[in-house]
C-alpha cells in the first residue's frame, strides 16, 4: 500500500466512509462475540490476511522495522476457513476455550480510492483488550491495519489485511485471535 | 575429590530434595521459585551452551543481531574474516547496552552513552577524545574489549557457552549428536532460516516448555486433540478423533537432557506408495517420502553425508521431534496436505528465560538452502499456520503452561509434583542401526526424566 497522502481521502462523514466505518464496527462486533462463521463470510476468496515482524531499527532504517519474509500470519482464505473450522467445528480448540474477552477498539479509519474501481484501501487503527480466565492483566495488541474492502453488490468482502503490529516482541501468548 | 553439596534454598531445601530419584517425581516450586530461577542463570544458561540463532542470519561481514543468552543480552556478529563472535551486550565502561536494535550491519559498534568503540570481534577500538585517554590507565586497551563466548557452529546453528574451558560442544551433545547430524548435517548446503524468528511473550517459567521439549509425545494426544477432529490428520473414527496410533516410534534419551522422538514412517509410506514398506528399498522409501523439508532430487545428497545406518533410521523412523537441553524445541515434521501429498516443516523454538514467570518464545523458520523456491514458499506458510505465533498447533501449549507456572506458586502447590512415571519396558528396537539410550514403543516419560536428572546434576554443581 502507498503512504498516506493528506488530503486524498475520501471525506469523513461522506457516505462511501460511513459505509466502510459500518462494516469495521460490524466486523469488531462480530470477532468480540466470537461469530467466527459469520465474520467469515465477510471475506474475499482471494483473502490476503497478514501480519508482518517487527524489529527495532534506527530510525534511518524504517522500512526494515516491518519483516515480510517471516510472519506471524501469512494466510488465505482457505486457511482462515481451517482456523474457523478449528475453532467452531472442534471441542478441543484450547487456546479460545474458554474463549478470550476482547475489544477490538477501530479507530482513526482513513479510506482511499483503490486500485480497481470497486476497491476502496482503508486504513484503520485497531487496539484489542483481551482478558484470559481470571488472569488481571489485559494482554494489549496494538496495530494498524491496511484493508482493500471489495465492494461485491452493495455488500463489502475484505480482499486484502495487513497488520502493521506495534510490538517487536508480542505481549500476548498467541495470536489465537483474529485481528 | 571434592563433592559438590547440593545448594541450599533460603528455607534450608536442598535441589536434592526437589527431584525424587526413587519415584522419579519433581516438585512443582522448581517452575516458579525466584531463587532456583537465580541458580539456573548462574549454573544452566551461564555455564553450557546454548542455542542462539543461525549463521544465515547475519550473512555479510558487519552483520549484528541481538539475542539473549538466559538472563544476559548477547550481540552476535560477523567479522570481515567471516568469523561469528558472541559476546556480552555490555559495554565495558559503564554498562551501556552496545546496541539497543535487534540487527543491522556496521564495523564499528559505538556505545551511545560516552561513545567506546568496539570492532565486530569485540576488541576495543578507543574512547573519544583520544589525547585525554579517557579509558584511563589502568588496564590496557585489549581487557576493555567486550566480554567474549567461546563460540560453535554446528550446521550454521550458532550456539555459544560462557564456560571458556568447559566440554565441547559435540561432548555437549553426546551420542545424540548421531541423531542430530541426520538433520542439520544431511545435505550439500544446509538450512537456512526464511526470516527473522517469531518472537512473543508466555507468563510461564521456561522449565514448563523447556521439559515439554524433551519429547513429551503424549500431550498430543489431549491439547493437540483437535488436529483428529477436523483438517488433514482428520479421524474416520466416529469422533473419537483417537491420535494415540500417531505416538508410536521409538525415543532417545540423553544424560544430557536432549531428547529425539523418532515416529514410524510406516503408515504414511503406505498411505503414499500403497506399498508396503518393506518390499521397498532403501532409495524407493527415500524418493516416496524424502526427509521433511526435501526433495526427491536432494536424495543422493543425503547418502553422501549420512552412514547406512542413518539412512535406515531415517526411512524408519525418522527424528521428527525434540529438543537440545535446557530450552529449544526442533520440529521436522510431515504435514499431510489436502491433495494426498506432504509437505515438510522445519522449525527451531527457544524458550528464554524472562524472569521466574515469564518465557520469550522465539520461533525461526527453516528450509534447505537449496529447495526449490516454491517449496520453501509452502512450507513457511505452513509452518506459520501451525507452529509459532498464530500456529493452531502450538497456540495451545502456549495457553497451557502459564498455569502450570500460577500453580506452582500455591502454597499447596509449590509441594505437589511433577511426575515422569510412565517408564519404558521396551529398549532398542531389533536391528536399530542409532547409539544412545533408546526405547520402543508408545510415548513414555523416560527422555523428560533425563531432562531433570540433567538439570539437577547442573544444578548441583557436578558439573
Amino acid at each position: 500500500m502507498s503512504d498516506f497522502q493528506p488530503g486524498q481521502t475520501v471525506p469523513i462523514g461522506s457516505p462511501t466512509y460511513n459505509r466502510v466505518l459500518e462494516f469495521l464496527y460490524i466486523e469488531a462486533r462480530l470477532l468480540d462475540e466470537t461469530r467466527l462463521k459469520e465474520w467469515a463470510a465477510t471475506l474475499a476468496e482471494d483473502l490476503l490476511y497478514t501480519a508482518p515482524l517487527r524489529e527495532t531499527r534506527p530510525v534511518s532504517q524504517m522500512p526494515a522495522s516491518y519483516v515480510r519474509t517471516t510472519q506471524h500470519f501469512e494466510d488465505d482464505w482457505r486457511s482462515i476457513q481451517g482456523r474457523v473450522m478449528r475453532l467452531t467445528g472442534t471441542k478441543s480448540a484450547w487456546a479460545e476455550d474458554p474463549p478470550s474477552r476482547t475489544r477490538r477498539l477501530v479507530t482513526n479509519v482513513m479510506v482511499e480510492q483503490g486500485d480497481k474501481p470497486d476497491e476502496l484501501r482503508v486504513r484503520s487503527y485497531l487496539l484489542v483488550t483481551r482478558s484470559r480466565f481470571n488472569f488481571d492483566e489485559f494482554d494489549l495488541i496494538s496495530a494498524e491495519r491496511q484493508d482493500v474492502l471489495r465492494d461485491v453488490g452493495g455488500t463489502f468482502k475484505l480482499a486484502r489485511r495487513e497488520i502493521l503490529l506495534d510490538q517487536a516482541v508480542l505481549g500476548t501468548p498467541n495470536l489465537a485471535i483474529f485481528l | 575429590m571434592l563433592t559438590p553439596t547440593s545448594p541450599t534454598l533460603a528455607d534450608g531445601t536442598r535441589i536434592d530434595d526437589l527431584v525424587n530419584l526413587a519415584t522419579r517425581e519433581v516438585q512443582m516450586r522448581a517452575l516458579s521459585d525466584p531463587e532456583i530461577y537465580e541458580l539456573e542463570m548462574e549454573r544452566i544458561f551461564g555455564r553450557i551452551w546454548v542455542f542462539l540463532g543461525h549463521e544465515s542470519e547475519v550473512p555479510n561481514a558487519g552483520d549484528f543481531i541481538t539475542r539473549d543468552m538466559g538472563s544476559d543480552s548477547v550481540l552476535i556478529t560477523r567479522d570481515k574474516s567471516g568469523e561469528v563472535h558472541v559476546m556480552l551486550n555490555m559495554c565495558t565502561h559503564r554498562g551501556m547496552r552496545v546496541s539497543t536494535l535487534d540487527a543491522g550491519n556496521t564495523q564499528i559498534h559505538t556505545c551511545i552513552y560516552h561513545g567506546w568503540a568496539f570492532r565486530p570481534n569485540g576488541d576495543f577500538l578507543g574512547a573519544p577524545v583520544d589525547k585525554e585517554q579517557m579509558h584511563g590507565k589502568i588496564l590496557s586497551k585489549k581487557e576493555l574489549g567486550l566480554k567474549r563466548a567461546r563460540v560453535t557452529l554446528y550446521g550454521g546453528l550458532i550456539f555459544a557457552t560462557w564456560n571458556i574451558d568447559g566440554p565441547s560442544f559435540e561432548e555437549f551433545l553426546g551420542d545424540a549428536k548421531w541423531y542430530y547430524d541426520m538433520l542439520f548435517l544431511r545435505s550439500d548446503k544446509g538450512l537456512e532460516v526464511l526470516g527473522p524468528p517469531q518472537r512473543f511473550t508466555v507468563r510461564a517459567n521456561w522449565k514448563a516448555a523447556g521439559e515439554q521439549s524433551a519429547a513429551d509425545g503424549y500431550h498430543t494426544l489431549t491439547l493437540h486433540r483437535w488436529l483428529g477432529e477436523v483438517g488433514n490428520y482428520k479421524k474416520d473414527d466416529g469422533g473419537a478423533a483417537d491420535l494415540s496410533p500417531e505416538m508410536y516410534g521409538a525415543e532417545v534419551s540423553s544424560p544430557h537432557g536432549h531428547a529425539l522422538r523418532c515416529i514410524d514412517l510406516a503408515r504414511k509410506i503406505r498411505k503414499l506408495t500403497g506399498k508396503e514398506p518393506n518390499d521397498l528399498s532403501l532409495e524407493e522409501k527415500l524418493l516416496a517420502l524424502p526427509p521433511s523439508g526435501m526433495t526427491p532430487e536432494m536424495v543422493p545428497q543425503l547418502k553422501k553425508h549420512l552412514s547406512d545406518g542413518q539412512l535406515q533410521a531415517l526411512t524408519w523412523m525418522p527424528p521428527q521431534v525434540g529438543g537440545i537441553f535446557p530450552n529449544v524445541l526442533f520440529g521436522f515434521v510431515y504435514i499431510p496436505q489436502a491433495d494426498g501429498t506432504v509437505v515438510g516443516s522445519v522449525t527451531l523454538h527457544a524458550y528464554v528465560p524472562r524472569g521466574p514467570d515469564k518465557l520469550e518464545f522465539v520461533n525461526w523458520i527453516l528450509a534447505e538452502k537449496d529447495a526449490p523456491a516454491e517449496l520453501r514458499d509452502k512450507m513457511r506458510k505452513q509452518t506459520t499456520r501451525l507452529f509459532g505465533t498464530s500456529g493452531m498447533v502450538e497456540q495451545d501449549d502456549s495457553d497451557t503452561w502459564p498455569h502450570m507456572t500460577l500453580a506452582a506458586k500455591g502454597a499447596q502447590g509449590k509441594k505437589m509434583t511433577l511426575k515422569y512415571q510412565a517408564v519404558y519396558e521396551t529398549g532398542k528396537p531389533e536391528g536399530w542401526p542409532g547409539p544412545g539410550i533408546i526405547n520402543e514403543g508408545f510415548t513414555k516419560d523416560d527422555t523428560q526424566w533425563h531432562w531433570w536428572l540433567y538439570w539437577r546434576q547442573l544444578m548441583n554443581g557436578e558439573i
